[in-house]
């Protein structure tokens, strides 16, 4: 199924190139259980361009991050490769007049998960992986070792077991037949609720120990394709002064109040922060819960409505109990 | 607080014995007028309040508050005008979203919300910011002293684990 994907992504490509600028997609990694970002700009490159359950990174972010894509020809539209979650975060560059529809060609792919290697390498030390793919609900993986094999449910990344959005929203082509969501809608913010359900003090103590982590590298706000502040972050700028250099619990508290305040009714949750995390710290779970004030507080969904306008850049005059 | 703290206020010295610090952010017009209302008819407020004023609340950015709270000061109160009265006609609105949905979002940090209020008082509302101000250093008082959000007193001065911090000559 995978392959067949990857073989229509390749001919749909190859018809549309003449009309792209650049195509951004993803290619083979390093071994299997990687894959790395392809920018396509002849047909010659196309057969490294692929499509698999490894393809975790989101590529919207290479639109507007600097050194953000210059098209060579600017009437030639940009080729991009999305999943469900990727997509929404292009719809919320679009909102805020990011990138321009136009100028874009999206190639939509149903998703049905990515897998974690970082899940699959606490289960089983790998070397030297040979061949990774994934049969129904199991991951294959064989390396030096021998042949492993896991359950999909154990490897797959968080943000991809609580997916209510597998395909598209937004695209031009579709790669592939449109998926079913993995979890039902109301246990889409169940990671939440567990933290919820804790004291006070505990809340306090699970985060004191996880940011205790950080190393305040940045690569979630850098990985991040809605972080569009770029040189003039206030988590670096000196004028205005918010942080310092010094490495304490609030310094780190306050970089991630700072990234989740300024992404809260804007976040689409395409989980690229807890992905690049070098500690593992779970950073999504702060702009879920801020998702789930939006969703019940305002009834807004981020990432849905190109048209729609992020709830804390605007207000309603006659909302009461807000 | 802790001695080590870089950004601890000085106190007057009648503060209460608790050592309570609440910072108070203020609408230039509405409730700066409100307060000022309220010193001019003497009417008798707790002196736990230190008052930053701004020129409307819809410049009020919620991480002020975070700021704030992560590094100990004991309670937040942000006040201005009353929803629809905005001297900019719209501040305060935009301000209703972003102070509630913080609101909700401290406790799920760990940070006790109910060191944070945020109010609308107008200029003629005397009585109204006595009644708000001494209600919420109350609250405060009652919650006592704020930990922030370190482990332990001057925790972000010791040495890294595993390293032995050497005597100063």
């Amino acid at each position: 199924m995978i392959e067949t994907d990857t073989m229509q992504l390749h001919k749909l490509v190859e018809e549309a190139l003449p009309e792209l600028d650049t195509m951004i997609g993803w290619a083979a990694g390093e071994d299997p259980l990687h894959t790395r970002p392809i920018f396509i700009r002849s047909a010659e490159s196309i057969p490294r361009l692929i499509w698999s359950p490894f393809c975790a990174q989101n590529l919207t972010g290479y639109l507007v991050k600097p050194p953000a894509l210059q098209p060579a020809d600017k009437n030639k539209q940009i080729g991009i490769c999305v999943k469900g979650c990727d997509s929404r975060s292009l719809v919320a560059l679009i909102q805020e007049k990011f990138v321009t529809r136009d100028r874009l060609r999206i190639f939509g792919i149903p998703c049905r998960g990515t897998v974690d290697w970082r899940k699959v390498m606490r289960q089983v030390r790998l070397s030297y992986v040979k061949s990774a793919r994934v049969e129904d609900n199991r991951l294959i993986v064989d390396d030096a070792g021998g042949s492993h094999n896991f359950d999909l449910e154990d490897v797959l990344t968080r943000k991809c077991l609580r997916c209510i959005h597998p395909n598209p929203v937004v695209y031009d082509v579709m790669v592939g037949e449109p998926t079913v969501s993995r979890i039902k809608p109301e246990d889409l913010y169940r990671d939440v609720d567990a933290l919820e359900k804790r004291p006070l003090e505990e809340r306090l103590a699970f985060w004191q120990a996880e940011l205790d982590r950080c190393m305040r590298c940045y690569a979630c706000r850098n990985a991040c394709p809605l972080c569009v502040c770029q040189e003039r972050c206030i988590a670096e700028t000196r004028d205005p002064k918010w942080l310092t250099q010094r490495m304490g619990i609030p310094e780190k508290f306050l970089f991630h109040f700072i990234h989740a305040m300024h992404l809260a009714g804007r976040c689409t949750e395409c989980g690229e922060c807890e992905r690049v995390c070098p500690m593992e710290i779970p950073v999504t779970l702060m702009k879920e819960k801020l998702n789930k004030i939006m969703e019940e507080m305002l009834g807004y969904v981020a990432g849905l409505d190109p048209t729609a306008i992020p709830p804390l850049l605007t207000f309603n005059p006659g909302e009461t109990g807000v | 607080m802790t001695d080590s703290n870089p950004y601890s206020i000085a106190a007057p010295a009648e503060a209460a014995e608790q050592g309570i610090k609440i910072a108070g952010f203020l609408c230039n017009w509405c409730s700066y007028g409100g307060a000022d209302t309220a010193g001019v008819c003497r009417f008798k407020q707790p002196t736990d309040l230190r008052i930053v004023r701004i020129p409307c609340t819809g410049r009020m950015d919620p991480l002020f508050v975070v700021k704030s709270l992560i590094y100990g000061v004991d309670g937040v109160l942000v006040s201005g005008c009353h929803p629809k009265d905005c001297h900019y006609a719209v501040g305060n609105l935009y301000a209703r979203r972003r102070l509630e949905v913080l609101k909700s979002f401290l406790s799920f940090m760990g940070i006790d919300a109910r060191r944070f209020h945020y109010t609308w008082v107008s200029a003629s509302e005397g009585q109204r910011w006595q009644q708000v101000v001494t209600e919420f250093s109350q609250q405060i008082h009652r919650l006592g002293p704020n930990p922030g959000v370190r482990r332990q007193p001057g925790e972000n001065l010791k040495p890294l684990d595993g390293q032995k911090q050497t005597p100063k000559p």
